[in-house]
């Protein structure tokens, strides 16, 4: 089934629009062959293994954003660090890795605007970091082996792109990279929270996981808004259409083995994931007028997605997560992640 | 401004999960803890729907010059006084005004599915006077009309998107096991993500256009009314900032706030349902300012007959 699943998987990505119009039916057939795999990932993971899952995801994200803001990984030392933006401990459990990227990664930022988001989100992942080391004391796991150069290169080619792309080029660039962690983190989030126990240290974890998750959010309406508004300044739609193929890809991956009716989501019928751009809605009844798609969210509910934790897996690793029971590995996690969740 | 607020998310978890000991024998099974009183899921849910019909039409008339159908509204509905259609909107602005409408009224269509005929009906909303008290209290102006420029409508809409995330982070912990195996949790935490995406389009809005003109005065409106929200609903604010610097090889600008969050750990903040009821109520006790602190309040500023449902009055 896997073979069958990833040849599909290489057709709908090798075709952006057979991917767009195929639609629901195509969808059905990928997602359920998966089905009992998907089942398999919600069982009984410990309130731990969910945390040091998104911990991993936040290692991703803090060096993304060190590297952009200051030049630096989190665990190097840096004058330019201003306040608030920690140098971070990444040792724990499982294997400790590096970081991969290029030389001077730091923005040549020319949006006074656009630096600032990248200098704020870079110190507010990092205390994400920190955060979920301290909550989690001795089981925190280790940072993995991060890899910010092949990466993206990979991902680009994927989503028919190019056959690179360098987030820390430019302004815009950067917000496309950006772009493409912001939304997994709202859809990571959103689907671990319905995991926690409800015992009270589990219902702690839920209140942190929640307000992490809106922090998630609000990075997200950020990228995309500041994408939107580079557009429409230059009077294209250039950059919308980048993350239009980066949601494409997202979908695509998570889809590959993972089906899911997320908690309370559309993501079970209709795409998980949804680029920057322009829709039409209904207003009171009244006929259809244009929106934007600020929000990444189900076109019916609008409740934001939500993606299991192998979906999760996937994106992150590039569709690495397609045989049960083995560990994911690739592109943005070529030794895979740490704990149990990987 | 931070103040009382960077006790942050698990503070406020610990407060709402962990505190009732004293009540903890009035619960029943199934239900959560809002304080002295137990709510089920249907009053939490309540609750939101509550203030998605406020958000709904504060963005319905921005939009369209109308509110919400009346079939959306259940019946016996409550007027809504005020709000007109914001004139003079390019392309872009009026795309993202009606994204949000059609998402808060999507929210509304949901949750009073989700209820049936649980569902409270729209309460009677105030969409003039409200904002006039609020400018009035927050400093900014003896009136305030956010419905008369874009800019002006981005200072409206900050009132209500960060109150929206707060309120539905400090809910997540209290819906029952039941409530969760049913997915309100799952639709709660992705509701609680569209407000944030929201919060975060106003923020980043406001921040640009203070970032790229000196003398823009409504990222300082914005603030008067985080300060203003940060009384009324036990801090749990944080202000928006306007970037300085340049980017070198060796120099980096200072950070916007387009994010608001403990400044210890950067979580959510999460609001219990008194500290979000004292903000729509806008609990203002005398002319001379807010009470902070005060049980028994009813209705006020955007429900001059208070909101429906179980969760109505201020227990503290």
């Amino acid at each position: 089934m896997a073979t069958q699943e990833t040849r599909i998987l290489d057709e709908l990505i090798a075709n952006r629009r057979t991917l767009l119009k195929t639609g629901g039916a195509a969808l059905a057939a990928l997602a359920m062959p998966a089905a009992a795999r998907a089942a398999s990932t919600v069982t009984s993971f410990s309130d731990n293994d969910i945390l040091n899952f998104a911990l991993n995801l936040e290692y991703l994200e803090a060096n993304f954003y060190y590297l952009a803001a200051f030049g630096t990984n989190i665990s190097t030392t840096n004058s330019l660090y201003p306040t608030g933006a920690m140098l971070q401990s990444i040792g724990g459990t499982g294997t400790q890795g590096s970081v991969t990227v290029k030389a001077n990664p730091k923005v040549p930022f020319s949006s006074l605007a656009v630096a600032a988001y990248a200098v704020e989100t870079a110190i507010e992942e990092g205390k994400h970091v920190n955060y979920l080391r301290s909550v989690l004391g001795s089981a925190a796991v280790a940072q993995p082996a991060i890899d910010l150069t092949t990466s993206f290169n990979t991902l680009a080619m994927a989503a028919g792109i190019g056959p690179s792309f360098d987030p820390f080029a430019n302004d815009a660039y950067f917000l496309i990279g950006a772009y493409i962690f912001e939304d997994v983190g709202v859809t990571a989030y959103s689907g671990a929270a319905p995991l926690f126990t409800t015992t009270s240290t589990g219902k702690t974890y839920l209140s942190a996981a929640a307000g992490i998750l809106a922090v998630e959010a609000y990075h997200a309406g950020l990228v995309r808004t500041a994408i939107n508004a580079m557009d429409v300044a230059n009077g294209n739609t250039a950059l919308q259409m980048l993350t239009q193929k980066i949601s494409a890809t997202r979908y695509a991956l998570s889809k590959a083995a993972a089906p899911s009716s997320g908690t309370g989501s559309g993501a079970a019928t209709a795409t998980d994931d949804i680029g920057v751009g322009t829709q039409m809605v209904s207003l009171a009844g009244g006929s259809n007028v244009s929106a934007s798609t600020i929000v990444d969210a189900d076109s019916t509910n609008v409740i934001a997605f939500a993606r299991n934790t192998t979906q999760v897996l996937n994106i992150v690793t590039g569709g690495g997560a397609t045989t049960s029971g083995t560990k994911a590995s690739g592109v943005f996690f070529p030794s895979g992640l740490n704990g149990v969740l990987s | 401004m931070v103040g009382a607020g960077a006790v942050g998310a698990i503070g406020a978890a610990a407060a709402l999960t962990g505190c009732g000991s004293s009540n903890s024998s009035s619960m029943t099974g199934g239900s959560g803890t809002g304080g002295s009183t137990s709510y089920t899921d249907v009053d939490i849910l309540n609750f939101a729907l509550n203030l998605e019909y406020l958000e709904a039409e504060f963005y319905l008339h921005a939009a369209t010059g109308s509110g919400l159908n009346s079939s959306d509204a259940g019946s016996g509905a409550g007027t809504v006084t005020g709000g007109t259609q914001v004139m003079g909107l390019t392309a872009a602005q009026q795309n993202i005004l009606n994204e949000i409408a059609y998402d808060e009224q999507e929210h509304v269509r949901f949750l009073r599915k989700a209820l049936g005929s649980a569902a409270v009906a729209r309460p009677a909303i105030d969409l003039t006077n409200s904002f006039n008290a609020l400018a009035s209290a927050a400093g900014i102006a003896s009136t305030f009309n956010p419905f008369g420029s874009w800019d002006a409508f981005m200072v409206g809409a900050f009132i209500f998107e960060d109150v929206g995330v707060t309120a539905y982070a400090g809910a997540a912990p209290l819906i029952s096991t039941a409530g969760i195996t049913a997915g309100y949790l799952g639709a709660a935490a992705g509701i609680m993500a569209v407000e944030a995406y929201h919060a975060g389009y106003v923020r980043t809005y406001l921040t640009a256009q203070a970032a790229a003109n000196s003398s823009y005065p409504y990222l300082g409106y914005a603030n008067k009314v985080s300060a203003l929200r940060a009384t009324l609903g036990g801090g749990n604010e944080t202000a928006l900032t306007v970037p300085t610097g340049t980017t070198t090889a060796t120099t980096v600008v200072t950070p916007s706030a387009i994010v608001a969050a403990s400044s210890s750990n950067a979580v959510g903040y999460a609001r219990t349902t008194d500290q979000v009821l004292h903000i729509v109520y806008g609990s203002l006790s005398n002319t001379s300012g807010a009470t902070t602190s005060a049980a028994g309040v009813a209705k006020g500023a955007f429900y001059p007959s208070g909101l429906n449902g179980k969760i109505t009055v201020t227990q503290s």
